[in-house]
């Protein structure tokens, strides 16, 4: 609580700053940030916009040409392999990040909400023991899950064995290979969501319950009008770049599924490959530079336009002066 | 909370079993998987694909065959990357959080808006430009350069840390600053000793993110000597999975089990500090 009032002070506080004098020192203390992330992070994004108008790859390494819009022609011509590949790896994509986060984060919540129940007196050990999955670093426990759920000779499947299921394809149908994906994006994320949720939860002024009670509330009122209003205030400026991060979750979808079962129609992706997995195999697998390229510049100016229309939406991260 | 639990009254105690017992069951499937990958740990290669959670043949075998395996060389790898670019992450960042919480300058407004914007486009997108520019230039397969690339992308624990700065009064810059302390001073003996707990978080935070990193090092790192666990780890899973799953297992465990009890410890900070950046209104 307290950490919470010192914030609100914090943040009054740094608004009453002086006003209009530049403080030139202030670009000795950003410029290694700056720096670094201009030469790694920008000049490399640059370069793959210039990638994509020409035909660099494999076989024009040392000669490549320019070759104006054509890549992007082909990605969105008919029967091409890149086009074939593009727009259901495009919706793919999308409903991933979309079902997943959401998914991820309402579990996560209902969790917390469950915990925090004041009259569960061993809570805390709940807690303890629900965080393990986060505590794992991601990398080793998606490759683990790869193993659990191999369709010949993992155990989940010798489970189902005893119960008289049949082995069920986790990683090489289509659809459950996506499920798989949901799944295991499930159970490595939703103990950051229960953490941040119930940092959100614990912040709520008890007085607010406490004078919803008098006015003879039910237990939804008090959720729907109280605690939901105010978890998703805190959350909310974390909930966005859960989504932008599960947009990208290369490693989830490389480390599990490799992006397969493979189409039939194009190599460029599989079923489950999205659009970041789709465009580091055709670099480093297939060697076209451009192609990859292309996709990523595309890639690139649909987050930003979703990002720029959420952080207005939602001034997530307005800067004050 | 112990005292509440004298005076529950029925129909909370009733409350209390319902969530105790879908805890339960949330907890069997969550952690099942993990026990299997225990128990497979201990398993001899003959005994794969048993749904029992006792392992048939108990061995160490698995876990003396990790140390020829490569394992180690790929975890000291991993760790050095973590450490090195996780200090430097923590350098450049824990400055640039103070100009965008304590100074005025021109950009500050929109700058690290702009900045966070940018980075929501991840390395992972550039890889046709990382790994075309290196194989050029002759720089692949280099783990400094893959440590380099690394320490490219800041912009989000600028933004936590910054949301932590803010939190510390402004009182306490003014009195230092009525003492005579520049901003450097400031910083080093008002912002950052106040800021450690969040340092910490920041830190360790960076830390498991480049445990877990791959698809840089997909690109740049070529040979076995300079894997990362990810890479090593991946090889071992993807080629003959039904020999090396006892193996892949206990190099599973091995390589966890260090950041999961570091984890644990620093877990109620972190609670705080992610929180702690979004509060602000």
């Amino acid at each position: 609580m307290s950490v919470i009032a010192s914030l609100e002070n914090g943040g009054r506080d740094s608004k009453v700053k002086r006003r209009g004098k530049i403080q030139w020192s202030a670009y000795g203390y950003i410029s290694p940030a700056i720096l670094t992330m201009s030469v790694l992070s920008f000049l490399p994004m640059f370069f793959t916009i210039y990638i994509s108008f020409t035909n660099w790859s494999q076989m024009h390494f040392m000669n490549y040409q320019f070759v104006g819009w054509k890549n992007y022609v082909e990605l969105f011509s008919k029967n091409n392999p890149l086009s074939i590949a593009f727009l259901p790896t495009l919706i793919w994509t999308l409903v991933f990040t979309f079902v997943s986060t959401t998914l991820n984060y309402f579990v996560g919540l209902i969790l917390a909400i469950l915990v925090n129940d004041k009259a569960l007196t061993e809570a805390r050990l709940y807690r303890t023991l629900l965080i393990i999955p986060w505590a794992i670093p991601a990398l080793i426990s998606t490759l683990s899950w790869q193993g659990l759920l191999n369709q010949n000779y993992g155990p989940i499947n010798a489970f189902l064995h005893l119960l008289h299921i049949p082995a069920i394809p986790w990683l090489v149908a289509p659809g459950w290979a996506k499920a798989s994906v949901i799944l295991v994006n499930l159970w490595l994320s939703f103990p950051y969501f229960m953490t941040v949720s119930l940092g959100a939860l614990q912040s709520i002024p008890t007085e607010q319950y406490d004078s919803a009670a008098i006015d003879g509330t039910s237990a939804f009122q008090r959720f729907a009008y109280i605690t939901f209003p105010n978890v998703w205030r805190v959350s909310l400026p974390l909930l966005i770049p859960a989504y932008a991060a599960t947009f990208n979750n290369f490693n989830i979808i490389f480390l599990l599924t490799g992006g397969g079962p493979a189409r039939a129609s194009t190599q460029f992706a599989g079923y489950t490959d999205i659009l970041a997995s789709s465009s580091y195999k055709i670099a480093l697998q297939f060697n076209r530079y451009d192609l990859s390229a292309t996709l990523s510049v595309v890639l690139f100016v649909m987050i930003g336009v979703i990002s720029l229309i959420n952080m207005r939406f939602t001034n997530a991260f307005k800067g004050e002066d | 909370m112990k005292q509440g639990a004298v005076n529950l009254r029925p129909h909370d105690r009733a409350r209390a079993w319902v969530i105790r017992i879908i805890l339960w069951v949330i907890l069997v499937v969550t952690l099942a998987p993990l026990l299997y990958v225990v128990s497979a740990s201990f398993s001899s290669t003959d005994a794969l694909s048993s749904a029992s959670l006792i392992p048939l043949h108990a061995t160490l075998a698995n876990y003396v065959n990790v140390f020829s395996s490569g394992f180690l060389r790929w975890a000291w790898n991993s760790t050095e990357v973590a450490l090195v670019v996780s200090a430097a992450q923590l350098l450049i960042t824990s400055t640039a959080a103070y100009a965008y919480s304590r100074l005025h300058f021109l950009g500050r407004k929109y700058g690290l808006m702009v900045l966070l914007l940018l980075q929501m486009f991840p390395n992972s997108m550039a890889v046709a430009a990382i790994y075309a520019v290196l194989a050029q230039w002759g720089l692949l397969d280099r783990l400094w350069m893959y440590m380099l690339l690394l320490i490219g992308g800041s912009a989000f624990n600028i933004w936590l840390m910054k949301g932590f700065y803010d939190t510390i009064p402004i009182e306490l810059d003014e009195a230092a600053r009525v003492d005579g302390a520049g901003h450097f001073r400031i910083l080093m003996s008002v912002i950052l000793p106040l800021a450690r707990p969040m340092l910490a978080v920041v830190f360790f935070l960076s830390m498991i993110g480049y445990y877990s990193e791959y698809i840089l090092a997909g690109t740049v790192l070529q040979s076995p000597s300079n894997y990362t666990l990810g890479l090593g780890m991946y090889n071992l899973i993807n080629t003959q999975f039904a020999q090396n799953w006892g193996l892949f297992s206990a190099a599973s465990l091995l390589s966890a089990i260090p950041l999961a009890v570091a984890f644990g410890f620093l877990n109620p900070l972190m609670a705080r500090g992610l929180t702690a950046g979004a509060t602000k209104g």
